[in-house]
């Protein structure tokens, strides 16, 4: 009996110790998110009302959103994240998809594939835009060389002052850095479909395609769709390598929403239209957040 | 209509073929991917190991260069303030990846041992925070950091870049921890262990390789950083390499050459990184998508 009630006691005094101890333990999650997160963005929310807030600040209610969603602009803006998001993010799609079969199936030199993969996506942005900037530099590039040596142009051209080329050229170089991303996510998921499947398969007579199609494609579908949906809200948020390539243009054609809001906080000194457009494009990433939780429910990872 | 041409028995490419085909196919798409990949990496190196004398000396870009050389090395070092540039991405990346990893280890210990309400929201928070622009952030960060006066301190970079790197830190380290069996604590405990022990003598053990991951996806976002660290910061004398080659390339004297050995210099680290801890990087992605 009593050793009974002595634990029982040693058990309730736990539980209080516990409840400090996590309180103790969530206070650095809590004060970062409350100070690092929801600070800045309440703040931003707060600042998209009033005319300037760096200056004298004025209330002006909803008008620094009628002014950004009015504007002509807006929606050309908005346009042009979404076709440097769509078109990067399927590309990265397919060449790692590719490129992830590809090493999946050879036996010598997996690994060293893997390892190159690794360096683009390691390297810092600055680095990337550089060198894809040397590549296609119009008196001393490799690209303008090979072109002029073919015969397809007949005079250098400067890539990324094209108001054709410029997009589709800081397309190139985000699929070169981030491409590895998919790739690494759908060799994962590929080295992990049990080889019996194709053994059986293989068998029954299926063919390369059938193959693909009823045993690898069901398998890759959910880190598909997640790669499609994470990769592709990182690139319309990308800034930087927009910003260091064009700073947005020639004439606008590579300003996507994020440097547009930087374009106007910070270089137009419009801060209230520009915590604005940051507010709008908050509430459209919510819009995506609210598929990404309803289709893929990741918190089941870890709270299901 | 696949179907017909591709089909297994009865299809109109036989199986064989089809096989052979794919396995062409394969091979070109790989060499075609290492090209594209290794051609930028290449022309970093061979032009930053060149002096100017031999980097164009055929009129064009020399590809293969006759003679190594580091003048450019020297230069970045000797007329550039390139050395503390490196020394203040030093200092920035070190210390967000240990904000960051200590953050990560001490929210996903505490989230997986304990019964909590709320975790799903929490989840939610950790997961939907890293969806969120770093542009959107930046902005009413560097308002918050102008009136505390630290637009010239390395804390507004390093809590900046932390911001960025420490959601999907913590969501990697809890998944982690999630995987990690609570009964070798409880074994502990019951052998007389207080939570302390059993977490620092056996749980961190276990949780070595995650937080490895943590700390290179950490080191990687603070390394690269671009956007968060121009918009945050002031003071020129604290920029770190990302930021501050920018002003040493306004220079009259720098070249091709020398820009391209300051692309060297900033590669170097990510490239040990992808050297000798790929395993803990890859290791991250499938475990959280990275």
């Amino acid at each position: 009996m009593g050793v009974v009630k002595e634990s029982q006691s040693r058990i309730s005094d736990g539980v209080e110790k516990n409840q400090l101890i996590v309180i103790a333990l969530l206070a650095p999650l809590a004060t970062f998110f409350g100070v690092l997160w929801f600070v800045p963005l309440g703040y931003s929310i707060w600042s998209s009302f009033f005319s300037n807030p760096l200056g004298a600040s004025e209330f002006v209610g909803l008008s620094n959103y009628v002014t950004i969603i009015t504007s002509n602009d807006f929606l050309y803006f908005l346009w042009n994240s979404v076709l440097f998001a769509v078109s990067t993010t399927l590309l990265c799609l397919l060449v790692g998809l590719f490129f992830a079969l590809v090493v999946n199936r050879v036996i010598v030199g997996g690994s060293v594939l893997r390892t190159l993969m690794v360096f683009p996506y390691l390297l810092p942005t600055v680095v990337v835009v550089f060198l894809w900037q040397f590549l296609l530099d119009q008196n001393l590039g490799l690209v303008n060389r090979l072109l002029l040596d073919l015969g397809l142009i007949s005079a250098p051209i400067a890539f990324f002052g094209d108001v054709s080329l410029a997009m589709p050229s800081i397309v190139a170089a985000s699929v070169w850095k981030w491409g590895s991303f998919a790739f690494f996510i759908l060799l994962a998921n590929l080295q992990a479909i049990p080889q019996e499947y194709f053994e059986r398969a293989k068998v029954q007579g299926a063919s390369q395609w059938q193959q693909f199609r009823d045993i690898t494609f069901p398998h890759l579908r959910g880190a598909i769709l997640l790669i499609l949906l994470v990769r592709g809200v990182w690139m319309f948020n990308k800034f930087d390598v927009i910003w260091l390539t064009t700073r947005g243009g020639p004439a606008g054609v590579t300003t996507t929403l994020p440097i547009r809001v930087y374009d106007l906080a910070i270089r137009l000194g419009r801060f209230g239209q520009g915590t604005a457009l940051a507010v709008i494009m908050f509430l459209l990433l919510s819009m995506v957040g609210v598929v990404y939780f309803t289709v893929l429910n990741p918190e089941e990872e870890v709270a299901g | 209509m696949f179907e017909r041409v591709l089909g297994g028995p009865g299809g109109l490419i036989p199986n064989a073929v089809q096989k052979r085909v794919w396995n062409v196919a394969l091979y070109v798409i790989a060499l075609l991917v290492v090209i594209f990949v290794l051609t930028p990496l290449y022309l970093m190196i061979v032009v930053a190991v060149q002096s100017p004398e031999t980097l164009f000396s055929g009129g064009q870009l020399t590809l293969i260069p006759p003679k190594l050389s580091l003048d450019n090395f020297r230069t970045l070092i000797e007329q550039t303030p390139t050395v503390s540039y490196f020394v203040n991405s030093v200092i920035i990346t070190g210390s967000s990846v240990f904000l960051s990893t200590a953050l990560a280890v001490i929210s996903g210990y505490s989230l997986t041992r304990f019964d909590l309400t709320g975790k799903s929201i929490i989840a939610r928070i950790v997961l939907f925070s890293y969806m969120i622009s770093p542009i959107v952030l930046a902005i009413p960060l560097y308002v918050i950091f102008f009136r505390l006066g630290l637009l010239n301190q390395y804390i507004s970079a390093i809590l900046a870049v932390t911001a960025i790197s420490a959601p999907f830190s913590i969501w990697l380290m809890w998944q982690y921890f999630q995987n990690i069996p609570i009964a070798y604590e409880e074994s502990a405990w019951t052998r007389g262990a207080s939570r302390w022990r059993a977490a620092r003598d056996i749980v961190l053990p276990l949780a070595r390789p995650g937080y490895i991951s943590v700390a290179i996806f950490a080191f990687a976002v603070a390394w690269n950083d671009y956007t968060m660290v121009r918009i945050v910061l002031n003071d020129q004398a604290l920029y770190p390499l990302t930021v501050g080659s920018e002003l040493i390339f306004q220079e009259v004297f720098v070249g091709w050459g020398e820009q391209m050995s300051m692309m060297l210099i900033m590669s170097f680290p990510p490239f040990l990184v992808a050297a000798f801890l790929q395993n803990y990087l890859l290791q991250g992605f499938n475990l959280g998508h990275g």
